[in-house]
């Protein structure tokens, strides 16, 4: 089971469009778990948060084993700095763990056409599923069309699809098929 | 009496001799202690935990017990196979840095002979350190740009990718995903983003059989021609050739002013083919000319006047023959003669 859990206002029409979403592409069930409240020791001098520390300490919610905790933010993430540099951050997960964070920061804003709510979906849509596939142990991939190919790549178009490709796919519902057995 | 060797015994000389040493292999079991991090090559990093004893089949053996850090299995390696298995010490950060800036850099030429391609990144994974880890990475997905990656390769690269992960992030101790990002950061930076890259390592070299590995374009041309295998010496032809190319010089000249009417795209074509043809039978190329009538009569006069220039290929293997059977040999000269024979002719006609 999938766990969403809002640590920011979320529109429900959104959430709802995600659920439906999740489910289709891991063939795991997904439930609403409402908000919570956003742990300020993350937030950093710079008013970034850091996207390990907002992990480690969001408020839990009750789930069972294999259960997988999906946390959304539209505040701004950051990640350690790098030997070349700091990646940008849309979200962080731990691999193969059983938490995913997915912040909103960095999308188009949502709008209020059709259209750009649309776009605002899908890309909520792809960057779960990017983030929850690691917790799947899945790799990024290099395929541009597939979700676990990295979110800033410049390879990646402006509404990029949310499927994962035919090898994520099957390595995904081989864990999945392990967890629950 | 014939010394014979067990199967056994040279499979694993022959091992030794291909693990060439990367940074941090470990020689002996001596060099390991409780507590210290190794990465086992193509299976990932493990943590010693001590040296085990077991009976086994009447023996009394040591091992060494490590766990493997990502899913606490355990393995334990026979006292001897320490030094044969490639463990290595895992990547300082220094080391870890010269990785990114190697994944940053262009990289330009991957293998697409996938046989060669397989072999090294095999060799690499057991062998080449985590810069080898990183380079089968990269080029895999240099290769993915110019097409998707078969299956067998798609899962190389993953576990390749995998193994690249958990070494940068024990290494660096940062979570796994954070590792990865740093990779991709370096593989396919953000648009507008430079990286402040440095000279990347010199690559691993692969010790292999010299069939593995490419060869440069001057003795593949060589092979190309098969002129080894014919006992041409290529030296003893130079020498040849430069003096036959004087002498052909020589001839176009004498040619020239013999026939002084005649077009300047008559004599281009047949030089050519001549420069190409003389070297070997040299001497007797050219009394051929004049004898040109009688034995070529036949096979001389359809081929020329269509293709004198594109047969230059195909003129080289002859000479090479011919040295065993002249016989062939009048088949070339008479290309070049059959035109003029015609022209005079139609001069004469108008």
């Amino acid at each position: 089971m999938i766990r969403i859990v809002t640590l920011s206002p979320f529109d429900e029409g959104d959430i709802a469009f995600l659920s439906k979403t999740l489910y289709r592409s891991f063939g795991v069930g997904t439930e609403n778990a409402g908000e919570r409240s956003l742990p300020r020791k993350a937030e950093q001098p710079d008013g970034r948060f850091d996207a390990l520390k907002l992990l480690e300490d969001a408020s839990p919610v009750r789930a069972f084993a294999d259960d997988k905790l999906l946390y959304l933010t539209d505040v701004e993430l950051a990640n350690p700095k790098g030997p070349l540099g700091e990646p940008p951050a849309w979200g962080h997960a731990v691999q193969g763990g059983d938490r995913a964070l997915v912040s909103t920061f960095r999308f188009k804003p949502r709008g209020v056409t059709e259209a750009s709510i649309e776009i605002y979906r899908r890309r909520l849509t792809r960057e779960s599923i990017h983030f929850l596939g690691h917790l799947w142990d899945l790799h990024h991939c290099y395929d541009a069309r597939c979700a676990m190919h990295p979110s800033w790549s410049p390879a990646l178009p402006d509404d990029p699809e949310f499927e994962l490709d035919a090898f994520c796919r099957d390595k995904s519902e081989r864990r999945i098929r392990l967890a629950k057995t | 009496m014939i010394a014979v060797r067990t199967p056994g015994r040279r499979e694993r000389t022959e091992k030794q001799e291909e693990v060439p040493s990367a940074g941090g292999t470990i020689a002996s079991s001596s060099d390991l202690k409780a507590g210290d991090r190794v990465v086992y090559p193509k299976q990932g990093v493990y943590r010693v935990t001590g040296l085990e004893q077991k009976d086994i089949a009447g023996q009394r053996l040591e091992f060494v017990k490590m766990t493997r850090e990502e899913n606490g299995a355990s393995v334990l390696v026979p006292l001897g196979k320490v030094a044969t298995i490639g463990l290595r010490r895992v990547a300082s950060a220094d080391d870890i840095e010269g990785v990114f800036h190697y994944l940053g850099a262009t990289y330009d030429d991957p293998e697409l002979d996938w046989k060669v391609r397989h072999r090294d990144n095999v060799e690499r994974l057991i062998a080449g350190g985590v810069l080898g880890v990183a380079e089968v990475v990269k080029g895999l997905h240099s290769l993915s740009r110019l097409r998707p990656l078969p299956a067998k390769e798609r899962e190389l690269y993953d576990s390749s990718r995998h193994l690249l992960v958990n070494e940068i992030s024990v290494s660096l101790d940062v979570p796994d995903v954070i590792a990865e990002d740093y990779i991709d950061y370096a593989l396919m930076p953000p648009a507008g983003v430079k990286l402040p890259l440095k000279p990347p390592p010199t690559p691993v070299e692969l010790k292999g059989p010299p069939w593995k590995r490419k060869k440069p374009a001057a003795s593949e041309d060589d092979d190309d021609l098969g002129l080894a295998e014919l006992g041409i010496d290529l030296r003893a032809i130079e020498g040849a050739g430069a003096g036959e190319a004087e002498e052909s010089e020589e001839s176009e000249e004498g040619e020239e002013k013999k026939p002084a009417g005649e077009d300047e795209e008559d004599e281009g074509v047949p030089v050519k083919a001549a420069a190409v043809k003389a070297p070997p039978p040299a001497k007797p190329a050219k009394p051929a000319p004049p004898v040109k009538a009688p034995p070529p009569a036949k096979k001389a006069a359809p081929p020329p006047a269509k293709k004198p220039a594109a047969p230059a290929k195909k003129a080289a293997p002859p000479p090479a023959k011919k040295t065993a059977a002249p016989a062939k040999k009048p088949a070339p000269p008479p290309k070049k003669k059959a035109p003029p024979a015609k022209k005079p002719a139609k001069g004469k006609k108008k």
